[in-house]
């Protein structure tokens, strides 16, 4: 699967990427019963979340140059 | 599975196909709906489903088999099972005065505005220790600060138990002196022997119960 050409629609599709692989790790750490699991919660799947939603909302609020 | 973790995870499932469907589409986004679609997975969605996560996350760190989950601390979880009613946490725990899911965190937390958060903090530096360090062995291991009666009257105080027991009345000073957390309900001579892990090889054990 190729990444779109277009800036705008690059930056959600990566930002879908990293936020399915967030919640996917969130997924996991909550089938998997342990103190470990809720540290690679907040450190992995928290980290992939908000750079994920991080990086859609600088997609809305980015300005594309004339050339895009 | 509880009903929040099956709506959390059919939640999840909801999010990971519609953010499927903006990735393998993402001309979608350039109509209004498409924008307000685009918001709710790729914002809102994960938003809330991190918040439900954190939430499941932190109710489940209060259960009694998360903290005995480390090997540093079964040495105490089997002190709950000691049949001696003089150790003062297989009493509690056997007997139902804390709840048995959650007999860990009812007493080592403490019973004020931030307390929740402050063992959360302690607790992720506990996971430092077991994991990144050498744990001290289960005997040598001490609370943080002396056990505050805070604690204990956070359940015991008004108790006809507690208030017209005949040794907390035998001297008229003792029950405000408790109140006052001067006089520690832990001290020796009352409430002393809590789990005592040295004596683990020389006690008998109740495996009643649920």
């Amino acid at each position: 699967m190729n990444l779109s050409a277009h800036p705008v629609e690059r930056s959600l599709q990566i930002s879908g990427v990293l936020i399915i692989l967030g919640l996917l790790v969130e997924a996991l750490c909550l089938a998997w019963r342990g103190p470990l699991a809720f540290m690679v919660f907040l450190c992995v799947g928290g980290l992939l979340l908000f750079a994920g939603m991080a990086l859609y909302l600088i997609s809305l609020v980015s300005v594309p140059s004339p050339k895009n | 599975m509880t009903a929040p973790a099956a709506i959390l995870y059919l939640l999840i499932l909801l999010s990971v196909s519609l953010i499927a469907v903006v990735f393998v589409r993402p001309s979608v986004t350039v109509t209004r709906g498409g924008k307000i679609m685009a918001f709710l997975v790729l914002f809102f969605l994960p938003v809330l489903c991190a918040w439900m996560g954190i939430s499941s996350e932190l109710d489940r760190s209060k259960s009694t088999a998360f903290c005995l989950s480390c090997h540093t601390m079964e040495p105490f979880g089997k002190t709950l099972h000691i049949d001696d009613p003089s150790y003062l946490a297989a009493a509690h725990f056997q007997n139902h005065r804390v709840p048995a899911d959650e007999a860990c965190y009812t007493c080592h937390t403490n019973y004020t505005m931030f307390g929740t958060a402050k063992d959360k903090m302690r607790g992720l530096r506990h996971v430092y220790v077991y994991y990144f360090t050498t744990p001290p062995p289960p005997e040598k291991i001490k609370l943080y600060d002396p056990f505050n009666n805070r604690e204990c009257l956070h359940c015991h105080e008004g108790a006809r138990s507690f208030e017209q027991g005949a040794v907390h009345n035998s001297d008229p000073e003792l029950l405000p002196a408790i109140r006052a957390n001067k006089k520690s309900c832990v001290s020796s001579g009352c409430h002393d022997v809590v789990h005592n892990v040295g004596t683990l090889a020389n006690v008998k054990f109740w495996n009643g119960g649920s």
